[in-house]
């Protein structure tokens, strides 16, 4: 019996590597594919499939090159990347100030409005996150028409930073939650304010879980769409709208967008890595707890 | 239980520590907290909402000249009722949501038991899997348009290589949807991967030990232990990642443009449509309403999970 049973098992064992193997070459492979296209020359894409640099083809900086010093839809790259930029950590930083400044209201104190209390108020900021984009988009527009800041970075600020709030909020709320309450309790009785309390103690000891809201809120920003699609035209544009706006009128410049692509995705797969750890609580909400 | 014990107990337990708080900081304080939050999401949700919920009941063109608002009661509505278009894209939506949510959901599942078990490298292939849920979308919708590229690609290359023929993956009416389900399971299988293994985790080994004792094979430990007790972490997980696909948006944009034809037309690409490219702002938030409905329905019953989930810890 244990021989039939070890010869299942190693059957098995191969069974779950060869899964592994092709899942991981299916996750690797695009990426893989747009790096090898940022280094071809507009031949080598349009001779087919080449797979293969040095041996396929010979490798060019040209695109990464060209991006840097040529405009596209009449505007330098490093334009649409510094909106992105500027966008995301300003965002960021608002979305983490007012959300963890919440946050700790919400885990210190008792809030009652009638029969509204301090979970209701939380969930009701949590049911933000829910709602369709496309539906506060389409008044978000006419309001910040009325207010000429379309087009602005401004107005990307203001949509990422509400965009995030409910995300910021949650996930704080988790952090403040897991502190230990004796030290601010202490501090209270020796008549520090609770915003002194909430500052000097509480912030400095969640430093960890702050930097991950922070960094969570500036990845969301980073690769938002359909805002920065309705909000921004030219002037204000972020990356994802630069790249969406490659019309090919001579035939796709696969180079030229791989490179695009490429300088889009590298900074959020760095802060992606930093905070690789809290993954899990943060794209749950905490409702998934490691 | 004992509720009436408990009514005169209140005033007391308000004069503790945490009940000091609040008359140190005194009523501003305590609301200086939550009130700025609050304050941002009246203002830049709750007010457009309702604005837009006017807009639903006015026909408002923005290209016409000199085009107002006109109050037309529930015209936008009833008129959305047999727009056949809109409901196509609802069908396309929920096809879209059910189909790739389902397959993200088993190959996730598969994927995270292959993780839990002794792999070598598994923490490195944890970091290496996840990264595709984080990139920017209309990057990934660009790099799958390039492999999936008919003539050029290296999707249809393989596919001649193993003797099959050549498919027109973004511009066949028939294949364009199941293509940008492909690219959405490659986004956000990862999602399910991370999740169900930190689920997998954290389960109890006792039960385990017993069914062991008891003579399970690995798969009745598979179906009778870990699979009901991964249910919980499953549903949530299932309801987060499908009411984001529900709004899904920046994949079709990029890699068909809703077309060839309606066929990938999701329903906010459909509203997207109405809202900035005819301008008919009226009509479009109606139809954003319902969808909104849709998705409020949806949330609740997730809300409910996790408060009921927090209740219990």
């Amino acid at each position: 019996m244990s021989r039939h049973a070890k010869s299942r098992n190693r059957l098995g064992s191969l069974l779950m590597y060869l899964v592994l193997i092709a899942w991981t070459a299916f996750t690797v492979f695009p990426l893989y594919w747009t790096v090898i296209t940022s280094v071809k020359t507009p031949l080598a894409v349009n001779e087919g499939p080449f797979y293969f640099p040095f041996i396929d083809f010979k490798p060019t900086l040209d695109a990464w090159v060209g991006i840097f010093t040529r405009e596209f839809s009449g505007d330098m790259v490093t334009r649409p990347f510094g909106n992105s930029v500027v966008v995301g950590l300003t965002s960021a930083v608002l979305a983490v100030i007012l959300g963890s400044l919440a946050a700790y209201g919400l885990t210190r104190f008792t809030y009652r409005l009638g029969k509204i209390g301090n979970k209701d108020i939380a969930f009701w900021i949590l049911s933000q996150r829910m709602l369709p984009p496309i539906a506060t988009v389409i008044p978000l527009f006419i309001v910040f028409k009325t207010l000429r800041i379309l087009d602005t970075r401004i107005s990307l600020i203001l949509a990422y930073t509400m965009f995030n709030l409910p995300f910021s909020v949650w996930l704080m709320r988790d952090f403040f939650a897991s502190l230990p309450r004796e030290v601010e309790e202490c501090a209270l009785v020796d008549g520090c304010t609770p915003f002194q309390v909430f500052y000097r103690i509480a912030l400095p000891l969640s430093t960890p879980g702050l930097v991950a809201t922070f960094i969570f809120c500036l990845i969301f920003a980073w690769n938002e769409f359909l805002f920065a699609l309705v909000l921004t035209f030219s002037k204000g544009q972020t990356m994802p709208l630069l790249i969406a706006g490659q019309n090919f009128q001579r035939g796709p410049q696969w180079w030229d967008i791989s490179a695009m692509a490429l300088l889009t995705i590298f900074p959020v797969l760095l802060l992606a890595l930093l905070v690789e750890r809290y993954i899990v609580r943060g794209l749950t909400l905490g409702a998934v707890k490691e | 239980m004992a509720a009436q014990g408990a009514q005169p107990v209140a005033p007391l337990t308000s004069s503790q520590p945490r009940g000091g708080g609040r008359r140190l900081g005194g009523f501003i304080g305590k609301y200086g907290f939550i009130l700025p939050t609050v304050g941002v999401i009246l203002a830049l949700s709750i007010y457009p909402l309702i604005y837009s919920l006017t807009l639903a009941f006015c026909s408002w063109q923005l290209t016409r000249i000199g085009g107002g608002r006109t109050f037309v009661g529930l015209a936008n509505f009833i008129a959305l009722m047999s727009d056949g278009r809109f409901w196509f894209s609802l069908k396309t939506t929920l096809i879209f949501v059910v189909v790739s949510v389902g397959v993200q959901y088993v190959i996730g599942l598969v994927m995270a038991l292959i993780l839990a078990s002794e792999i070598r490298g598994r923490k490195f292939l944890r970091v290496l899997l996840l990264i595709p849920m984080m990139l920017t979308p209309v990057a990934i919708g660009y790099m799958w348009r390039m492999i999936l590229n008919s003539t050029r690609g290296p999707a249809n290359h393989f596919l001649t290589l193993v003797g099959l023929k050549p498919l027109e993956w973004l511009t066949s009416s028939d294949i364009a949807l199941p293509s940008i389900i492909l690219v959405d399971i490659w986004q956000w299988t990862p999602f399910f991967i991370v999740t169900l293994l930190a689920g997998i985790q954290s389960l109890p080994q006792d039960p385990y030990e017993a069914a062991t004792i008891d003579g399970a094979t690995g798969w009745q430990l598979f179906w009778y232990v870990t699979f009901p007790m991964l249910l919980p972490v499953s549903v949530t997980v299932i309801f987060l990642r499908a009411i984001e696909a529900f709004k899904v948006f920046d994949k079709i944009f990029v890699l068909t443009g809703g077309g060839p034809g309606m066929a990938t037309e999701s329903s906010t690409f459909y509203i997207y449509t109405l809202a900035f490219r005819h301008f008919n702002l009226g009509y479009a938030s109606a139809a954003a309403y319902i969808l909104l409905i849709l998705i409020v329905f949806a949330s609740t019953v997730l809300l409910n999970r996790i408060r009921r989930q927090m209740d219990v810890t």
